[in-house]
């Protein structure tokens, strides 16, 4: 399995915002490549300034790997997929995204929907362009908007995207139950069949301007031509898997089950006109897809290549390199505490093992994570110096310090705690004398990874601590998962593991006082009021988030319960008769903005 | 004859049943569920939850499996959690790819083998032998994901002679051109598959043959002065045939094993590879359904091999 660490991915995150986004500003392409902590530096666009050759032709195919260890699902609905490879081989049809995002992932207009949020009124209102239609020529209707909401929703549904954020929704909640045969808090001011869907909240907040929050769905769903499917079967249906239609610029001609997907251009989309006629995404096993590229197989990468490809593919001909920060990054967690299953809540434990400030703080100085990721990150990955990833330009604190390689401080902090060495042991004891062992959980990866555990292991062996693997060694990554989501257990002190965020920052469902996946359980009042705060009606002033994103990191990085480990690219190799090519969430025309200046790959 | 395969097949029944319930007990033992590796942090685990209690993956396990027997005896696999299918049509999608791979390379397989074991039998001791010993010995040692890995390198990428993906191009047009696009994407994993799966058949055959050689009923032909190629063809090739041919049966549940290192090399979306992809995703439906069908395909092969053998041999029959 591909999955070395549980990346857990935020679907309709990735398959509304990333490559599949479309819509029809051209001119907001933004190429940055702006401070992001990384040593190398990688552009999001490849800026191709070739002359189109006598040979090229676009009526040429652009040929796409999609690098992944299993044959994709298949499913290319976006509320019922659940794996990245499905929204990737289905993206040139658009994801069937509403909106248009800027580079922060604010919704702006100009796509396939404008929204507009009344804060007085409580409501949302999505407005359809008059030109939305189908790839089968049919009008996109407001029904179709509501009608995600049902998929996503319904008692017997397959999706997985359902939280009780929607439960804000009037009537949701009920829909959900299944004691409502609708949901009473979407209305139709032009009827179902206009272009117009309202949604009535019982409450806004400022995340709500931002693709990816967890009220305002983000996609259509084809009503007229999906309706007589019961909606438990949709995802098995053949309007999901053989014959789909989409809103995006290309319309999909051919799906081989688990292999591969072709296009051709959609002459209804209502956006820029695409300039390549065909695509063909073809599915790539990893342990293959350094050799492909290197044999010029394909044009570029649709998924995320690693380090160790990086290194690979470098200096390979005829290639370009593009990326931006990944909406993800990799930390440690201190087991802290329970979860109290009673009142759902997670709870501090004062005696816990991990308790005390300054051990969770010595343990971060005391590693060298800036060197591991330079013998091992290629500069793909980089030490993280905060919670928030830095593709989040105005909320990441680029001026953190996060925690380099400091033993004397380390030791200090130790010291001061009173985990001292005591009857000359090697190893320090806690402050009450006691034996001190500590349990590091990781998960089973690469021999990288092994390497990276190994240097973690000695560097806390160096001041003192007696560090061991959970069980003796990493764990695989289900049974990692399970022992860490107990509500309560002492196998883990510590462990390593890595988030995929949404487009939209907001770290309540990982580190809230409620949130299931806050599996090291901490828990202050400071922590609660300023994840708080970062969705008040303060908020909804720009420069006031930015602020209290800025403390709530400062904060984070104190406490030491949660601690940044690193930052890393998605990156693509691009080959060198692609032109236009740019991965900026800002590109909302990816797929039509391409063009090819050959006819071969070069 | 026929009592024979009736009491074989009687016996399969409670092999199968103790076999589907240890599978069944061991898929739930492992750690993790099928929704686990997939939920993301906006996903409320409430709706994993009712996920899991509308799948019925919280009854205990004894109810679980009645259910899934009675749905078994309904052509009813259940549904893939992975990918939101009938387990039943995910299967039948896959199946033909890993036959046509397993049917081919097995043809191969005989083909090469069948020749070269005589051959060397015939010329026992002598430099056709010593090299074919030798050949069959060397690809008995390279491990067979090793070959796979440097095949599709070689033959693959470097030389650009085959597919290296896929099973049928996404460009094939129309019926001749799919199924040619089939065979195209079968060549090379069935080609390496078959020259480095020949050793046991060809060793087996040399063996036989030169046994047969120094019998008495091949001394009498060739006293009676039948000439020697004849000798070979009629009197030992024939009968040095009789433990490759029981062979036969097992060998297609080999090819099976087989498929999940060449499936995966080759990203090629067959039965070995869903296999490997349920496990990880902790896939149940599938895994117990796949593990079921490897089973009986295990059972039959058996079951062939002895069909087999007593066709061609009746001392064995049992009445």
């Amino acid at each position: 399995m591909n999955k070395k660490k549980l990346v857990l991915s935020a679907m309709a995150v990735l398959a509304t915002v990333s490559l599949a986004a479309c819509s029809s500003k051209s001119s907001s392409k933004s190429s940055s490549s702006s401070n992001n902590g990384a040593s190398l530096k990688l552009s999001s666009a490849y800026k191709n300034t070739k002359a189109t050759d006598k040979t090229a032709d676009n009526n040429s195919t652009l040929k796409v790997a999609e690098a992944n260890d299993s044959p994709f699902q298949g499913i290319s609905d976006t509320v019922l997929a659940t794996n990245a490879e499905d929204s990737d081989v289905f993206s040139p049809g658009g994801g069937d995204s509403l909106f248009n995002v800027d580079k922060n992932y604010k919704i702006i207009d100009g796509g396939l929907a404008n929204q507009r949020i009344n804060r007085k009124a409580k409501t949302v209102t999505i407005k359809l362009r008059s030109n939305a239609k189908w790839s089968n020529g049919m009008d996109v209707t407001a029904k179709d908007i509501e009608y995600a909401y049902e998929v996503v929703a319904n008692k017997n549904t397959t999706s997985q995207q359902y939280s009780s954020d929607f439960n804000a929704i009037k009537g949701m909640a009920a829909y959900h139950a299944g004691t409502a045969k609708t949901i009473s808090g979407i209305t139709y001011p032009d009827g179902q069949k206009g272009n117009t869907a309202v949604i009535h909240l019982t409450k806004i907040t400022p995340s709500m301007k931002f693709a990816g929050n967890s009220f305002i769905w983000s996609t259509v769903e084809p009503y007229e031509y999906i309706k007589n499917v019961p909606i438990a079967k949709l995802a098995s249906s053949t309007q999901v898997r053989k014959d789909p239609i989409f809103t995006g610029p290309y319309k999909l001609d051919k799906v081989v089950e688990g292999e591969s997907t072709t296009w051709s251009t959609n002459k209804y989309y209502y956006g820029k006109t695409p300039q390549i006629k065909h695509i063909n995404i073809n599915v790539v096993s990893t342990n293959n897809i350094v050799k492909a590229i290197q044999s010029k197989k394909y044009d570029f990468t649709i998924s995320s290549l690693g380090g160790t490809s990086y290194k690979q593919l470098k200096n390979v001909k005829g290639y370009a390199k593009a990326g931006q920060p990944a909406l993800a990054y990799s930390y440690f967690g201190f087991n802290v505490g329970h979860f109290d299953t009673k009142t759902n809540k997670n709870v501090m434990d004062k005696n816990s093992k991990m308790a005390n400030k300054n051990l969770r703080q010595a343990m971060m100085y005391a590693l060298n994570v800036d060197q591991v990721y330079k013998k091992f990150g290629n500069g793909i990955t980089w030490r993280a110096n905060t919670l928030v990833p830095p593709v989040f330009q105005k909320y990441w604190d680029s001026s953190a310090k996060g925690f380099p390689l400091n033993v004397k401080k380390a030791e200090k902090l130790l010291d001061e705690a009173g985990y001292k060495k005591r009857n000359g042991s090697k190893w320090r004891s806690d402050p009450n004398g006691k034996k001190l062992v500590i349990h590091f959980g990781a998960m089973t990866g690469n021999s990288t990874s092994a390497a990276e555990y190994q240097d973690y292991l000695q560097q806390w062996h160096k001041v003192g601590l007696d560090v061991q693997f959970t069980g003796g060694k990493t764990m695989e990554m289900n049974s990692f998962y399970s022992t860490l989501q107990a509500p309560k257990q002492s196998k883990i002190d510590i462990y390593a593991a890595a988030w995929s965020t949404s487009s939209e920052p907001t770290p309540t469902q990982l580190y809230g006082v409620t949130a299931p996946y806050n599996m090291g359980h901490f828990v202050s009042k400071k922590n609660t009021q300023l994840m708080a705060e970062m969705n008040n009606s303060k908020s909804f002033n720009d420069k006031y988030r930015t602020k209290i994103f800025k403390e709530w990191q400062e904060y984070m990085n104190d406490q030491a319960a949660v601690a940044p480990l690193s930052f890393s690219y998605n990156w693509y190799p691009v080959n060198h008769r692609v032109k236009g090519y740019d991965v900026s969430p800002a590109n909302t025309e990816f797929w039509s903005s391409l063009s090819l200046t050959s006819s071969k790959l070069q | 004859m026929w009592k024979t395969i009736l009491r074989r097949v009687m016996i399969m029944v409670p092999e199968v049943i103790i076999l589907s319930i240890l599978v069944f007990l061991l898929a739930k033992a492992m750690p993790g569920d099928p929704f686990t590796g997939s939920i993301n942090p906006k996903a409320d685990p409430a709706q994993i939850k009712h996920l899991m209690a509308i799948n019925g993956l919280n009854d205990p396990w004894y109810q679980q499996y009645w259910n899934w027997v009675v749905h078994l005896f309904h052509g009813n696999l259940g549904n893939s959690y992975q990918y939101q299918e009938p387990v039943t049509r995910l299967i039948a999608g896959r199946a033909g790819n890993t036959l046509w791979l397993a049917f081919f390379s097995m043809i191969l397989t005989y083909a090469l083998a069948l020749p070269m074991g005589v051959f060397a039998g015939r010329h026992e001791g002598k430099l056709p032998d010593v090299v074919i010993r030798f050949y069959t010995y060397v690809t008995y040692c390279i491990p067979f994901f090793v070959i796979l890995v440097l095949g599709i390198w070689i033959f693959g990428y470097v030389l650009g002679w085959f597919p290296t993906t896929g099973s049928v191009s996404s460009d094939a047009q129309g019926w001749v051109q799919t199924v040619g696009s089939h065979f195209y994407h079968i060549l090379l994993p069935g080609i390496l598959g078959a020259l480095f799966s020949t050793v046991n058949i060809v060793q087996y055959l040399r063996s036989e043959v030169i046994d047969a050689k120094h019998s008495d009923y091949v001394r009498t032909a060739r006293s009676k002065g039948v000439p020697s190629k004849d000798i070979y063809r009629h009197h030992i090739f024939r009968n040095s045939l009789l433990p490759i041919a029981a062979f036969a049966g097992y060998s297609i549940t080999g090819l099976l094993n087989g498929s999940i290192f060449t499936e995966t090399v080759f990203s090629y979306p067959g039965m070995g590879l869903l296999f490997v992809n349920s496990i990880s995703y902790r896939d149940y439906t599938v895994i117990t359904a796949l593990v079921l069908i490897f089973g009986l395909l295990n059972l039959l092969g058996t079951l062939l091999s002895d069909i087999i053998l007593s066709i061609v041999d009746p001392r064995i029959r049992i009445e």
